[in-house]
């Protein structure tokens, strides 16, 4: 070919765009999540036609006990499936990009161990308060974060990312340290933490959101503004300092969003283990690509999908019995991500 | 002048590394950093490009002191191929390529037409079209090489500092990268090259500054400054430095020569070549 034609001009990458197979993802991710919460809003005791389900979201319903389900029950326990699973998907991808380590999770900035501390201080020392359990949550999840980052940014090298692990692993060991002296002083009231401890989440309309939706919120806004600064740390802090990025500020500010987002879902879900490590690696390994850019968004689009779906498969499949869906994610997810890792190349 | 920089200190945990280093870069001009392990040419390389804090002496870009430029605004001024950098999976040439544009790119923006054509003109320029969508992870060292070149491109300052960007390059590699620099240099840009060899050295540099122990010893042409004398008082070695009619340079080395104890680190000024 001779000539360029103005058509391939036009057509020349204007933007980062989506390839076929990333387009693939998000549009079959996109496509299970609608049909999740349909099943989300329609499945349980009672059976809810769609239709009817339509009518009570658009507010045509008359008032009675299947608007109330839907809007009183179902919807809020929808919402905050997928707003954990997301924010932990969110907060893992975070976490992998800003620490260039595939194996990093919210487990490593100490987010964990301290929110399993708050719960258990609650559920344990004070019974009575159980309303305070997200709260407390929430704040030790932050403050065993806190402690983290000011080990790592303190001294020479500060925000190093081996400093940075290290001390996280170190703070999670001391809270679950805490955790399990709390157990093994009260075991009689330990089965009521159980439900915490393995992760779940419950039919209790807004209460928990209402706590920590700013705090979702404040971690999602967040994590949005760093997406495009994470892809510049690719090439070592070196290369991105050198072009004028502040490698050490980005990593800081990734790390605060993951932890305002693990936090918040530990205080809604308790602790939901691997969920924040396994989705960006299934995103990574579908779409075979890296950028954050692509892969913090969809991480929480597939995040979303899987706590959702989970969570509609535990409380439908046994029924009246509901399973725990963190255990339940972890046995139907595993296999899904060791089957993309042997195709991995 | 792009570059003067002047008695440059580094002090790394404490510890003096550059005890005085002096460099100066005009437009044009191809100055290569020579000097044996550990005399503290990477550092100095490290510290006139911003990455690394100065314990005394000035830097200036331009007329700007490097104490008062913004990481960003700098970023326009110089651009820095690092020794080591990294190869993350899942990243393919054009990828890291625009990663080097980000100076011009706002943190929320997206890139301008003008700033794709720019990432193109790097990736032609440095050598590395016809792999652009290959992934980093499956480039050989000559082509990654000339990726890290293209990365500092596309950001069109008018100074380039690489660091050692030839030390695990085969011959055709390294020659590669020596030519590219030389006519990058030939085009008006200002390029630093921090450089084992002094063959290559001599024949690509404009001027050669040589380091020993954290200090600048001597800055020239290269034929005034590679001198047996020196060579033997810096690196301990008896050689002398060639270059024949067509160009070629050629270190003669007397590997097996005495020059002076292996243990006696310190330079001689007593010594003569044979």
């Amino acid at each position: 070919m001779s000539s360029v034609s103005v058509a391939d001009v036009a057509a020349a990458p204007r933007a980062a765009r989506l390839s076929a197979r990333q387009a693939l993802v998000v549009g079959v991710a996109g496509a299970l999540l609608v049909a999740a919460v349909a099943a989300s809003l329609t499945l349980g005791a009672v059976h809810i036609p769609l239709s009817r389900v339509i009518d009570a979201l658009l507010g045509h319903a008359e008032a009675g006990p299947l608007r109330q389900i839907v809007l009183d029950l179902r919807l809020p326990r929808t919402v905050e499936a997928m707003a954990v699973g997301a924010a932990l998907g969110v907060a893992g991808a975070l976490l992998q990009g800003a620490l260039a380590n595939p194996l990093a999770s919210p487990d490593v900035i100490g987010v964990t161990g301290g929110a399993g501390f708050g719960a258990i201080l609650i559920l344990l020392v004070f019974p009575s308060s159980i309303a305070l359990l997200p709260a407390g949550a929430l704040l030790f999840g932050l403050v065993a974060a806190a402690l983290v980052f000011v080990v790592a940014w303190a001294g020479p090298n500060p925000g190093g990312i081996t400093r940075l692990i290290l001390a996280g692993i170190a703070i999670s060991a001391l809270f679950s340290a805490a955790m399990s002296a709390l157990m093994a002083w009260r075991p009689d009231r330990v089965p009521s933490a159980i439900f915490f401890l393995v992760g779940g989440l419950t039919t209790s309309g807004w209460s928990q959101l209402e706590v920590v939706w700013p705090y979702l919120a404040a971690g999602f806004a967040l994590a949005l503004v760093l997406v495009r600064p994470l892809d510049r740390l690719a090439l070592g802090d070196d290369v991105a300092a050198s072009l004028g990025v502040r490698p050490r500020t980005i990593r800081l500010g990734a790390g605060v969003a993951a932890a305002l987002l693990a936090a918040s879902a530990a205080a809604i879900a308790g602790l939901v283990a691997f969920v924040g490590l396994f989705v960006p690696h299934v995103v990574r390994l579908a779409s075979r690509s890296a950028g954050n850019w692509f892969v913090v968004p969809v991480s929480a689009l597939c995040g979303a999908l899987l706590l959702l779906a989970g969570d509609t498969l535990a409380r439908t499949v046994l029924a009246p019995i509901e399973l725990p869906v963190g255990p339940l994610m972890v046995v139907l997810g595993v296999p899904v991500f060791l089957w993309l890792l042997r195709r991995a190349t | 002048m792009i570059l003067s920089a002047r008695d440059v200190q580094v002090e790394i945990a404490s510890t003096p590394i550059l005890h005085g280093a002096d460099l100066h870069v005009a437009a044009g001009e191809l100055v290569a950093v020579v000097g044996p392990n550990g005399a503290g040419k990477s550092t100095l390389a490290r510290a006139v490009a911003g990455l690394q804090r100065l314990a005394g002496g000035s830097v200036h870009w331009g007329e700007e002191d490097l104490a008062d430029l913004r990481p960003r605004r700098l970023a326009h001024l110089r651009a820095f191929v690092p020794q080591r950098p990294s190869v993350p999976a899942g990243v393919t040439v054009r990828d890291a390529v625009r990663i080097g544009r980000s100076p011009h790119v706002g943190p929320l923006q997206r890139m301008t037409r003008g700033d794709h054509d720019a990432v193109a003109r790097a990736i032609t320029r440095a050598g590395a079209d016809g792999f652009e969508e290959r992934m980093l992870t499956t480039l050989s060292g000559g082509e990654l090489q000339r990726v890290q070149i293209a990365v500092a491109l596309a950001q069109e300052a008018p100074a380039l500092i690489a660091d050692e960007p030839t030390s695990h390059l085969d011959l055709g590699a390294a020659a590669g990268v020596a030519r590219l620099l030389r006519g990058l240099a030939d085009e008006g840009l200002a390029v630093v090259l921090v450089v084992h060899d002094l063959a290559l050295a001599a024949a690509v540099a404009d001027r050669v500054v040589v380091m020993a122990a954290g200090r600048t010893v001597a800055d020239g042409p290269a034929h005034d400054v590679l001198h047996a004398e020196r060579i033997a008082e810096v690196w301990h070695v008896d050689a002398a430095l060639e270059r024949d009619a067509d160009g070629r340079t050629a270190l003669r080395v007397g590997w097996l020569n005495p020059t002076v104890s292996s243990l006696d680190m310190t330079p001689r000024k007593d010594l003569v070549s044979p």
